[in-house]
């Protein structure tokens, strides 16, 4: 194959970037070792090309990435703000604040305060304070009566349906003195407790307003409990 | 590369600590070929800025799918580099006069001043002087295919011709880099 200085020079670089076929790279390797004019082009090229290999990489200035954010982004307080207003987006940090939120909302309403008439006053932590402790206490005393009704009334739903099953004769269901009841007992227990003591007391008292406003029932119940 | 993509959605999506990586991971990269093209540090340092104010501004108009980011960015870096050599030419045409001086003096004198002949002896400064004195699409080209080790495909994608152009720009530059460093009196020992 026959080899010229003009082809030496356009295929410089597919010769050095290993790319010449290997009929091309023979006819190449003996033209420029017998060329006076290609051998120290080609040992001129390979010698800059080392010298492009051996450039390190340059380390660049360290204020550069600032500088570039502060162009971009703006300056690092900015930035610091902004990513923090970011951050306050997380999920976590939005159901954090919720419930913080709705804690600060019951605490507030169970507190008394207005939201209609908002006063500093209200907002005061002994008035709060104050204001919740009192509404907790009334809560727990409307519970507390709510679940006596509730017993109260399961008691009378209980002792109608023993009638309905067993209807009592007039002899059965009068009332009979005996020593060891206690007025108002129907049952054979002795409450040694005056608190158990006021507990029946205030049942009878519900079983005969029950019985008065059923006139049905008073043959049965009003005239057993009426001693 | 796909990380590159994944961070520009999250910046265009307003993610500001998304565009601080895309910084920090492209540049060193950015200013590396700055300086290689300008062999100026400050320059350099001012043109890299320019560079990522652009990739900033037009971050919407980059499509992954027309090729990898770290290639759009490049473009964009070339199109600025070559701005600025048109921008500054004349300011250039007074330099490469004073540029040369030294270089004579340097190649009379090598024997009477040996700290700067140490110092103008080495390959790495040699070499980024003689790049310097390159024309500038001989340049980029030497400098994208044996500084940044772009495939010809890529190197063609930012330089926006064929590619045999980029082979021929690419063998005509390291021929006229190795006759420079021959005039500046390196020669392969």
């Amino acid at each position: 194959m026959n080899w010229t200085c003009e082809q030496t020079e356009a295929r410089l670089s597919d010769y050095l970037d290993g790319l010449l076929q290997p009929v091309e790279q023979s006819a190449f390797n003996h033209h420029v070792n017998t060329c006076e004019k290609c051998a120290p082009l080609v040992a001129g090229v390979a010698h800059a090309l080392g010298g492009l290999y051996a450039l390190e990489p340059v380390e660049a200035p360290a204020q550069l990435e600032d500088a570039i954010l502060t162009a971009t982004l703006g300056a690092p307080s900015w930035r610091n703000l902004r990513r923090w207003l970011r951050s306050l987006q997380s999920p976590r940090f939005v159901y954090s604040m919720a419930s913080v939120a709705a804690t600060f909302l019951v605490i507030l309403t169970a507190s008394g305060f207005s939201f209609s008439k908002p006063k500093l006053a209200d907002l005061r932590p002994a008035t709060i304070y104050r204001n919740t402790n009192r509404q907790v206490h009334l809560v727990y005393a409307h519970s507390v009566k709510f679940v006596s009704d509730l017993r109260v009334v399961y008691e009378i739903q209980t002792r109608l349906n023993e009638n309905d099953q067993n209807p009592p004769t007039r002899e059965q269901s009068a009332p009979k003195n005996s020593p060891d009841k206690q007025p108002g007992r129907t049952d054979n227990t002795n409450p040694s407790a005056p608190k158990q003591q006021n507990r029946a007391d205030e049942v009878g008292r519900n079983l005969r307003i029950f019985a008065a406003q059923f006139p049905v029932l008073n043959g049965s119940i009003g005239k057993r409990r009426t001693p | 590369m796909e990380q590159d993509a994944q961070l520009v959605q999250q910046c265009l999506q307003g993610d500001g600590s998304a565009w601080e990586e895309l910084v920090r991971r492209h540049s060193r990269r950015i200013f590396n070929i700055c300086y290689r093209f300008t062999g100026n540090r400050t320059e350099s340092q001012d043109l890299s800025q320019d560079v990522f104010l652009r990739v900033y501004r037009t971050l919407g108009s980059y499509r992954s799918a027309h090729g990898g980011f770290a290639t759009w960015m490049t473009s964009v870096t070339r199109n600025l580099l070559i701005d600025h050599y048109r921008r500054t030419k004349r300011d250039r045409v007074t330099d490469s006069l004073d540029d040369k001086m030294p270089v004579v003096e340097n190649k009379e004198s090598a024997g009477r001043r040996p700290d700067e002949q140490a110092l103008l002896g080495e390959l790495s400064g040699q070499v980024q002087s003689a790049l310097t004195r390159l024309s500038p699409e001989l340049r980029e080209a030497v400098i994208l295919r044996d500084l940044q080790q772009l495939e010809y495909s890529e190197i063609q994608q930012v330089l926006q011709v064929p590619e045999g152009t980029v082979k021929s720009r690419i063998n005509r530059g390291r021929i006229e880099l190795a006759r420079i460093l021959q005039q500046m009196g390196v020669r392969p020992s």
